[in-house]
C-alpha cells in the first residue's frame, strides 16, 4: 500500500468549524463533514455552578497522510491549537474504500506501515442516550482528560406500541482521546462502570491515532505533544 | 467558554440594538424623564441576566422534561392514553399561564361581566389541550400532512370569522398570543422535538416543528366559539387610565415578588406532572433528577427577573415613545414601529429557543441568522401596518389578517416541508412577553394620542398581527428553499423487522470500524444494505457537509447552504467487513444519489467479555 489515507478530525467551539473548513480548503482539502457535539468542562469553578456543557463542532475531513500533516501545521497556526481550550485535531488512519480496488484488497488490520507512529488512541463508546456523561465521568476517574459527546441514533427496531413506530433508539456517542499508555485502564474502567458486558448496554471500540494537535495531558499546560 | 456565557453573549447581541435605538430616540426626538430612562437602563441589564439565566435553565430542565414526557406519550399502547396524556399536557401548561389570566380579566371587563374570566381561561386551555392532542396524533401517524392539517384548522377559523365582530376577532388572536408565553413555548417545542426524535423516519425534521403553531390555533377557536355561543358581539369601555411608575428601583423591587409568584404558578403544573410520572414511571437517576430540579429553579428565577425587567422598565418606555412620536407626526410612527418590530422580536425568549432547536435538528443546515432576519422583517412589517391601522381608522384588522393567513396556507403546500412547521411555530414564538409589553405599550401610547383610534380595539389587534406576519414571511423563505438548486430525493426503504438486537454477540474477534458518509435520508438505506451483507447494528449521526462539487445555493438571496449529511458507524467483524464495504459501494442508488463515501479502519472493540482487552492488546 503506497498511500495511507486518513480521516482528519478537528474539535472546535461551535460556530468555528466553518472557518476551519475554509482554511482547510485552502490547504487542498476537498470537503468535510461537520457534526454538532458537546464537550466537557475543565474548570472546577464552573462545574460547581453546574455548568457542564460546552457546545462543540466536530469537523471530519478525508485526507491523505501528507495533506493531513499539512492540515495539522496550518490549522495549528491559524487557530492556535497549541493554546489551551482552543481546539484539538487528530488523525485516524482510515482506508478509503474504492470500488476498483475492493477485489484484491488485503486485510488492512495487518498493515504495519503506520503502526509505529501510533501515539494516541481514540476510544469511542456508544451508549443509550443520557449515559454519555456517566461514561465521560468514569473515564476521567481512570485518567482521561475529557471527552466529546455526539448525539446519534441506533438503527431501527420495530415495537408494538399503538402506532407502529420503528423506534430509533437515541444514543450518545462518546469520543475520548488518550495516550497509548492510558488506553487500557480507561477502557476497563468504562467497561466495568457502565456494565457494557451486559447485552444492550452499549459498545466500546478504539481507533488508533497517528498524530494529535492541541492535546493537553495535565493541568498545568505543558504540552506533551503539541505536534508529535 | 461555558454555555451560560454563550447565552449571555447571544442575548446581549440581540438586546443591544433595542437599547441603542431607545437611547437614540430619547436623546433626539423623545423627551423622557430621567428616572424612567435610568430605570430602563437598569432593567435592560436585569433583562440581560434574567433572559440568559432563563434560557440556560430551559436547557437544563424543560428540554429533558419535554423529552421524558413525549417518550411517555409516544410509547403508549392505547390511543386513549395518548389522547388523555397529550390533552393534559396542553391543558395544564395553558391554565397556569399568567398572561392568559390577565387577558381573561380584560375580556370580562370589556364584555360587561357577561363572560367570566375563569370560564375564558378554562375554555382556552381546553382548546389548547384538544389541539395538542390532535396534532400529536397527526405527528405519530404522519398523516395527513402538516400543511393540510393546519389548512383545515384555519379553514374552520375563517368560517367563524364571519360570525364574530371585529373586536372579538382581535381578542381571539390575542388570546393565542397570550397562551404562547415565555414558558409554554419552550416546553411545547421540546415536546415536539422529543416526539419526532422517537418517531424518527424520513419526516423527522419536519415533525420537529409545528406543535406550537397548532397549539396557538386552540385559543382562537375557543374564544370565537365563546363569543358566538354567548352572543357577545361588542366590547364596551375603554382602557383604564395608565399610571406611570415613579423612581428607579422602587417599581422594580415592588413588582418582583408578585411576578415571582406568577412564574411559580405557571411552572408548577408541569413540575408536578413530571414528578408524578417520575415517581410512577420514569425513576430517573438521582443525579439527573438533581440537574432537572436545579434547572427548574434556575428557570423560575430567570423568568421572574426577565418579566420584572420587561414590565417595570420597558412598558413605560414603550408607552412614552408611542405618545411622544404620535404627538409629533403620526406618520413617523410607521417608520419607528417598523424599526422596533425589527429588533424587539429578537429579544423574545422563545425566538432563541426556536433558533437553537432549528440548529440542533438540521445540524446547522438552515442558518439561524436567516430565520431570524426573516422573522424580523415579518414582525417589523406587522408593527408598521398596525400603526397604519391606528392612524387611518378605515383600515380594518381583517384586511391584513385574513389575506395574510390565506396566502400563508396556500404557500404551505408548496413550501419546503420543514419550513411549514417552523413558520406556524414562529407565529406563536414571536408573540411573546416582549411584544405583549413593550410593543403593545408603544401601540397603545400611540392610540391614546391619536383621536380616531380606540386604545382597546387597536391595542388588541397588534398581537394578532405579530402572530400572523412571521407565518407568512417564513413561509416565503420556505418557498425559496424549495427551489434551491440541488434537490435530494429520499429513497424509499422497505421497513422490515430486524431480528437481531442492536448488540453483536460474539465480539472476541477482531473488528473493523466502517464509517460511511452519505446524504441525509440515506442512512436507513445504508443500514439496510449493510444488514443484508451481514452487519448487525449501526449508529447514525447527523451532520452537515461541505464539498467543492456539491454546492446548494438558495436562489434570489444567493446564500450558500451546507448540505445535510448522515454518518453511519458500523463495528463489524473483519471477515465480513470488506464484503459490506463492497456492497455499499456497489449499490447504485447510494452511489448516485447518496454520494456515499466509505472508510474502513481496524479497531479493537470491547463488547461482550472482559477478556477482550487482553486479547486485543496482543493484536496491536
Amino acid at each position: 500500500m503506497t498511500i495511507i489515507e486518513t480521516l482528519f478530525f478537528t474539535i472546535v467551539d461551535r460556530g468555528k468549524a466553518n472557518a476551519v473548513l475554509h482554511k482547510a480548503r485552502e490547504c487542498g482539502a476537498k470537503g468535510g463533514t461537520i457534526l454538532l457535539g458537546e464537550g466537557t468542562v475543565q474548570s472546577k469553578l464552573l462545574k460547581k455552578i453546574g455548568v457542564t456543557e460546552l457546545h462543540k463542532e466536530i469537523l471530519v475531513i478525508s485526507a491523505s497522510e501528507e495533506l493531513s500533516d499539512k492540515l495539522h501545521d496550518t490549522l495549528c497556526e491559524a487557530f492556535s491549537f497549541s493554546k489551551r481550550n482552543k481546539g484539538i485535531a487528530f488523525t485516524i488512519p482510515f482506508k478509503r474504500w474504492h470500488k476498483q480496488t475492493s477485489g484484491q484488497e488485503e486485510k488492512i488490520s495487518g498493515n504495519s506501515s503506520y503502526e509505529h507512529k501510533i501515539t494516541h488512541y481514540c476510544i469511542i463508546t456508544v451508549v443509550d442516550k443520557g449515559r454519555g456523561r456517566e461514561c465521560i465521568k468514569s473515564a476521567k476517574t481512570a485518567g482521561a482528560r475529557g471527552g466529546t459527546l455526539i448525539h446519534g441514533r441506533g438503527a431501527g427496531i420495530p415495537t408494538d406500541f399503538y402506532f407502529p413506530l420503528v423506534i430509533e433508539p437515541q444514543k450518545d456517542v462518546v469520543m475520548i482521546i488518550t495516550t497509548k499508555e492510558k488506553v487500557s485502564p480507561i477502557r476497563e474502567r468504562i467497561f466495568s462502570d457502565l456494565d457494557l458486558g451486559k447485552a444492550g448496554n452499549g459498545i466500546l471500540f478504539t481507533l488508533p491515532i497517528t498524530r494529535t494537535s492541541g492535546l493537553f495531558e495535565d493541568r498545568f499546560g505543558e504540552s506533551k505533544e503539541g505536534t508529535s | 467558554m461555558s454555555l451560560l456565557f454563550e447565552k449571555t453573549k447571544e442575548v446581549l447581541r440581540t438586546l443591544l440594538p433595542v437599547v441603542i435605538l431607545v437611547l437614540l430616540l430619547c436623546l433626539t426626538i423623545v423627551d423622557v424623564e430621567t428616572d424612567v430612562l435610568i430605570r430602563f437602563l437598569v432593567d435592560s441589564f436585569l433583562l440581560l441576566i434574567g433572559l440568559s439565566v432563563f434560557l440556560y435553565g430551559v436547557d437544563l430542565s424543560m428540554n429533558p422534561i419535554g423529552e421524558y414526557m413525549s417518550q411517555e406519550v409516544a410509547t403508549s399502547k392505547t390511543p386513549i392514553k395518548i389522547a388523555i396524556l397529550s390533552f393534559l399536557l396542553g391543558f395544564l401548561i395553558t391554565v397556569a399561564e399568567p398572561d392568559l389570566l390577565i387577558l381573561g380579566h380584560q375580556i370580562q371587563e370589556a364584555s360587561g361581566n357577561t363572560l367570566s374570566s375563569s370560564i375564558i381561561v378554562y375554555m382556552v386551555s381546553i382548546g389548547v389541550g384538544v389541539l395538542i392532542s390532535l396534532s400529536v396524533f397527526r405527528l405519530l401517524r404522519d398523516k395527513p400532512s402538516y400543511s393540510a392539517f393546519m389548512a383545515v384548522i384555519y379553514g374552520i377559523i375563517f368560517i367563524l370569522v364571519f360570525l364574530v365582530s371585529e373586536e372579538f376577532l382581535a381578542i381571539s388572536f390575542d388570546a393565542s398570543g397570550a397562551t404562547t408565553g415565555a414558558l409554554t413555548t419552550p416546553f411545547v417545542l421540546a415536546i415536539s422535538l422529543g416526539l419526532s426524535n422517537i418517531k424518527g423516519g424520513k419526516n423527522e425534521e419536519e415533525n420537529s416543528f409545528g406543535l406550537v403553531g397548532a397549539m396557538s390555533a386552540g385559543p382562537i377557536l375557543a374564544v370565537m366559539l365563546m363569543s358566538i355561543i354567548s352572543g357577545q358581539k361588542h366590547i364596551q369601555g375603554d382602557a383604564g387610565e395608565y399610571v406611570y411608575a415613579e423612581g428607579v428601583f422602587g417599581p422594580i423591587i415592588s413588582m418582583f415578588p408578585g411576578i415571582l409568584l406568577e412564574s411559580l404558578i405557571a411552572l408548577l403544573p408541569i413540575t408536578i406532572l413530571f414528578f408524578l410520572f417520575n415517581f410512577i414511571k420514569f425513576k430517573i437517576p438521582k443525579e439527573n433528577l438533581k440537574g432537572i430540579t436545579g434547572g427548574l429553579l434556575i428557570t423560575l428565577l430567570g423568568l421572574a427577573v426577565f418579566l420584572t425587567a420587561v414590565n417595570s422598565g420597558f412598558m413605560d418606555m414603550g408607552r412614552i415613545i408611542g405618545i411622544e412620536i404620535g404627538q409629533m407626526n403620526p406618520w413617523i410612527l410607521i417608520g419607528i414601529g417598523f424599526l422596533l418590530g425589527l429588533i424587539v422580536v429578537l429579544v423574545e425568549p422563545a425566538v432563541h429557543v426556536l433558533g437553537e432547536q432549528i440548529e440542533e435538528v438540521t445540524s446547522g443546515h438552515i442558518p439561524i441568522s436567516l430565520i431570524r432576519s426573516t422573522l424580523s422583517i415579518g414582525v417589523g412589517t406587522a408593527i408598521a401596518l398596525s400603526m397604519v391601522r391606528i392612524i387611518v381608522p378605515e383600515v380594518k384588522l381583517w384586511y391584513f389578517l385574513i389575506p395574510g393567513f390565506v396566502i400563508a396556507i396556500l404557500l404551505s403546500f408548496i413550501a419546503d416541508p420543514v419550513f411549514v412547521g417552523i413558520a406556524y411555530d414562529a407565529g406563536g414564538v414571536a408573540s411573546g412577553p416582549m411584544t405583549a409589553t413593550f410593543v403593545l405599550a408603544f401601540a397603545q401610547g400611540a392610540a391614546t394620542i391619536i383621536e380616531t383610534a380606540n386604545v382597546l380595539v387597536d391595542g388588541f389587534g397588534v398581537i394578532a398581527m405579530v402572530a400572523m406576519s412571521p407565518v407568512l414571511s417564513i413561509m416565503i423563505l420556505g418557498i425559496i428553499f424549495r427551489f434551491r438548486h440541488k434537490k435530494v430525493e429520499y429513497p424509499i426503504v422497505a421497513k422490515k423487522p430486524a431480528v437481531t438486537s442492536h448488540l453483536v454477540d460474539e465480539i472476541n474477534l477482531e473488528h473493523d470500524c466502517i464509517l460511511v458518509i452519505v446524504n441525509r435520508g440515506f442512512a436507513e438505506k445504508v443500514v439496510e444494505v449493510a444488514r443484508q451483507s451481514g452487519a448487525k447494528g449501526a449508529t447514525i449521526m447527523r451532520g452537515r457537509g461541505a464539498d467543492e462539487n456539491q454546492k446548494v445555493m438558495l436562489p434570489i438571496i444567493n446564500i450558500e447552504l451546507q448540505p445535510e449529511k448522515e454518518i453511519v458507524w458500523f463495528i463489524i467483524t473483519t471477515d465480513v467487513s470488506s464484503s459490506i464495504a463492497d456492497s455499499l459501494l456497489n449499490d447504485r442508488q447510494l452511489e448516485q444519489d447518496g454520494e456515499i463515501t466509505v472508510f474502513v479502519s481496524p479497531t479493537e472493540a470491547m463488547v461482550r467479555t472482559f477478556s477482550t482487552i487482553h486479547v486485543s492488546e496482543n493484536n496491536e
